[in-house]
């Protein structure tokens, strides 16, 4: 089309590739993190999460021993912190199949390098938030025979019209296609790494996951089509587990978790949980191994906007919960959301609401969204007031509900705390050797920006974007 | 390239046809309200917060369009801010409803009741005549100064070419969407969901916001089907981006469904006294039909339609779709308002014509309105910045 004088656009994004790439220099520079000597850095890294894990072991050994009367829980408060971080955690895995599918799907070029690290972290995100209802069972060994429905002789099955199973399915697919789809992706670039390696080990373990890799047409035909298919079989998952999730309190009658805006609330809840904690791995990651020009100041912008929509449908949520607890004119939602917002949790409450919804006003402006440190700080802010939000919703509903003469407080016990710490070893030590052994940014797909480059188009301004 | 406004004779055709429809409507709808004031304004309610929900649906996307610069928002720029600019229309039609239909409308406007009833004695505060004036326009306001704004600032650039007015729109639409999904839900709330002032749902607003936003859409995707021959269309290939938009309204029907199903399976699995009869209304008497109908026909049927590429891509299938979709928004209001009135209305026929009569005359009038707006500006945003850019490298 014969287009209007070039004008000057203010609202032009910035790259989402650094200047002076080749697809040299891309697979040298993200191979390399990988092929060379083990840092020093990363070694005490590695310890010291190992350390924290450590904990995880001495709890849950400890819980198996003496059964769950080692936690806070009491009735009525008989949800403790077991659900509390199973939802955390369920949360912050939301980030790595939004990215890698529904902006897929949007074609948005800006995913492309977050998108590696994003989905390792649901994986492990996954299975810590997964320890915790099995724990809970007291005897995990045996878990599976309680949550899966199968035929047996006591014609015995789990009810399912109860959330709790769906959320056995729900959950389980959910980490079965991240798991998939994190492995698909990851195919291309080990076969690089395994033209790469230099030790003969190496060589073979990289060999073999790569599957025969060569890179033909025909290779990458299929790969695309499976991608593809992937991420149209993810993106209902983004919605339905955590919608799922937020099932189990709302079909319930206590007042504070029987409300209709729940689905969508925590599916918000969980992408802007899920997008804090990939600022919080991503940031250190791009500090300490220099890639900026991979993860430039675009991704920082765009993480920056999608945690400001999705902390603002939260905070919809929070302030459609006070609203309608008053406009329903039932005195047992008034009650529950005076009690959640002036009784014994209100610290805890007001925390939350400047977690969540007061700092992150911060990334309206433009400056924050690009400073990294600003970025970090406002994440860590996040990761803390999601976690409350949970406790909030779990605790001040339960501990005063509909009899008085059963209300309760409810106090944590160091092994709650141990647990909880536990996990989040676990998560960083899982992450850490991740960025050892595996390219932790998409080496190929990076080439492909470099292609789109030299051919001339505007990659980065051709799409549906931001 | 054309730069001017553009003459389509089909767009001339709706600006007649609809000021005269809706003209010799209001002339009849007069006279029906002195016969049956009660049975008119509960159709007339109908009717208004229908073509309301798709003016806001498209001031809504409008600021969406703003924000993330998609090529789908360069194409049904236009359409969205004549819609937009209805909402002038819009307001003028409120006035019956305050003025008078308020009170056949709304429980809670006679003192008797709220007297006798401890729930809405409570609820006063909020249900009472002052404040709903107050709120309304509030509402109002907020929308117009946006959509004046917005639209304003929209010409100048077409006119000027100046490259800070596209920052400009993008910086007021940030604060616009929240300022549009409280609003709107605030506005649900008290035009609709007060029509049984003992109910209440978390989500409600945001079915509302959901269902502007596919209404808008398959209005959208009807007029650039039917302006395809425009020469601005025709330059940058509009219609190669019907499967986009398709893709939209696809996404939008899921998201209805979503919030729908789960305002259902909560309040269903809760059975409480206070929520269940909202329900209980609307799946008895017939009504439990139409409950079905939308299951199947505005989710499921366009749901595996719209799945599919070659559907999204021929123009007949689409318009056929596209039509469907705007019946089953009206479908779904009238599920959400009229069982509400219980036996309240007038029955039979003149029920019937009430509802035809109200629906065609600010429908007549909002698709005239939106025609005249239309005619007036080149059909795509020719000098914005990103524009250019976005349909560069197109050349094929």
């Amino acid at each position: 089309m014969g287009s209007p004088a070039p004008i000057k656009d203010p609202t032009m994004p910035a790259p989402v590739l650094g200047p002076g790439q080749t697809y040299t220099t891309v697979t040298q520079r993200l191979s390399a993190i990988i092929t060379s000597r083990t840092p020093l850095g990363w070694i005490a890294a590695l310890l010291i999460a190992g350390g924290i894990l450590q904990l995880l072991m001495l709890s849950a050994t400890w819980l198996l021993i003496k059964g769950t009367g080692i936690w806070g829980l009491n009735i009525p408060v008989g949800w403790g912190w077991a659900i509390i971080n199973f939802v955390w955690w369920i949360g912050i895995g939301h980030a790595g199949t939004l990215i890698s599918a529904i902006l897929l799907l949007m074609r948005q070029q800006w995913r492309n390098s977050i998108n590696r690290f994003a989905e390792a972290m649901t994986i492990f995100a996954v299975m810590c938030a997964g320890m915790f209802p099995l724990l809970h069972t007291g005897r995990p060994w045996v878990a599976a025979y309680w949550l899966l429905p199968y035929p047996n002789t006591m014609s015995v099955w789990p009810q399912f019209r109860s959330p709790l199973i769906w959320d056995v399915f729900a959950v389980g697919t959910y980490f079965t296609v991240s798991l998939i789809f994190w492995y698909l992706g990851l195919i291309p670039d080990f076969a690089t790494l395994r033209d790469k390696a230099k030790h003969k080990i190496s060589q073979i373990i990289y060999g073999v996951l790569s599957m025969g890799w060569r890179g033909s047409a025909k290779h990458w035909f299929n790969y695309e089509m499976a991608a593809l298919l992937l991420a149209g079989v993810s993106t209902p998952l983004v919605l339905s587990v955590h919608s799922i999730v937020s099932l189990d309190f709302s079909v319930g009658l206590i007042p504070g978790w029987h409300a209709t805006i729940f689905p969508p609330y925590f599916v918000a809840g969980a992408v802007y949980a899920g997008f804090a904690m990939v600022l919080t791995l991503g940031l250190p990651i791009r500090y300490f191994y220099g890639l900026h020009d991979y993860i430039t100041d675009r991704h920082l912008n765009n993480m920056g906007k999608v945690m400001l929509a999705t902390g603002l449908i939260v905070a919809y949520g929070y302030l459609m919960e006070q609203f309608f607890a008053w406009y329903s004119a039932s005195p047992y939602e008034g009650y529950m959301m005076q009690n959640r917002t002036f009784g014994p949790y209100s610290g805890t409450y007001w925390s939350l609401i400047l977690c969540n919804v007061a700092i992150p006003q911060l990334l309206w402006i433009k400056r924050v969204r690009l400073s990294p440190i600003w970025l970090f700080i406002i994440s860590m802010f996040i990761n803390v007031g999601m976690w409350l939000e949970r406790f909030i919703i779990v605790v001040t509903s339960l501990h005063r509900d509909f009899m008085p003469s059963s209300w309760d407080m409810y106090h944590s016990t160091p092994w709650d705390w141990g647990l909880y710490a536990g996990t989040i070893g676990f998560f960083l030590f899982m992450m850490i050797l991740f960025i050892r052994v595996m390219p932790v940014i998409n080496i190929f797909e990076i080439r492909q920006l470099v292609a789109n480059k030299n051919r001339g188009e505007h990659a980065e301004t051709a799409s549906a974007d931001d | 390239m054309a730069t001017k406004s553009f003459d389509h004779p089909f767009v001339d055709k709706v600006q007649q046809r609809g000021l005269l429809a809706g003209a010799c409507g209001v002339v009849i709808l007069f006279i029906l309200a002195f016969a049956d004031s009660q049975q008119f304004f509960q159709s007339y309610l109908v009717s208004y917060i229908y073509w309301l929900v798709i003016s806001l649906g498209c001031l809504g996307l409008l600021m969406l369009h703003h924000l993330v610069s998609g090529r789908w928002g360069f194409v049904i720029r236009r359409l969205l801010e004549s819609g937009a600019r209805t909402l002038w229309l819009m307001a003028v039609l409120f006035i019956p409803i305050a003025l008078l239909g308020m009170y056949h409308l709304y429980e809670w406007t006679h003192t008797d009741v709220v007297a006798k009833d401890p729930i809405l004695t409570f609820k006063k505060p909020y249900l009472n005549e002052t404040g709903f004036y107050i709120r309304a326009v509030v509402y109002f306001a907020l929308w117009l100064l946006w959509m004046f704004l917005l639209t304003k600032w929209s010409r100048e650039q077409d006119e000027t070419g100046e490259p800070g007015l596209k920052s400009r729109m993008i910086n007021l639409s940030g604060p616009g969407i929240p300022m549009f999904i409280l609003t709107v839900t605030f506005a649900a709330t008290d035009w609709v969901m007060s029509l049984e002032p003992h109910w209440f749902s978390t989500i409600y607003g945001l079915i509302f916001v959901i269902g502007g936003a596919l209404g808008a859409m398959a209005l959208c995707i009807l007029w650039v089907i039917k302006l395809k021959d425009v020469e601005i269309y025709r330059e940058v290939d509009a219609f190669k981006y019907l499967s986009d938009l398709g893709t939209l309204m696809f996404a939008f029907t899921c998201l209805w469904a979503y919030v729908s199903f789960s305002q259902f399976l909560i309040i269903w699995s809760g059975n409480l006294a206070e929520e269940a009869p909202w329900y209980i209304r609307r799946s008895h008497g017939g009504w439990q039909y139409v409950g079905i109908a939308l299951i199947i026909f505005h989710f499921f049927l366009p749901f595996f339609l719209l799945l599919q590429r070659a559907i999204k891509r021929r123009a007949a299938l689409m318009t056929v779709i596209a039509i469907f979709m705007l019946i089953m928004r009206y479908v779904d209001l009238y599920y959400f308002i009229t069982p509400a009135f219980g036996h309240g209305g007038a029955s039979g026929l003149y029920r019937y014509v009430a509802d035809v009569l109200t629906f065609v005359s600010i429908g007549g009038l909002w698709l005239g309105f939106f025609a005249m707006q239309l005619k007036g500006v080149p059909l795509m945003p020719l000098h914005d910045p990103r524009m250019a850019e976005t349909f560069a490298g197109e050349g094929h």
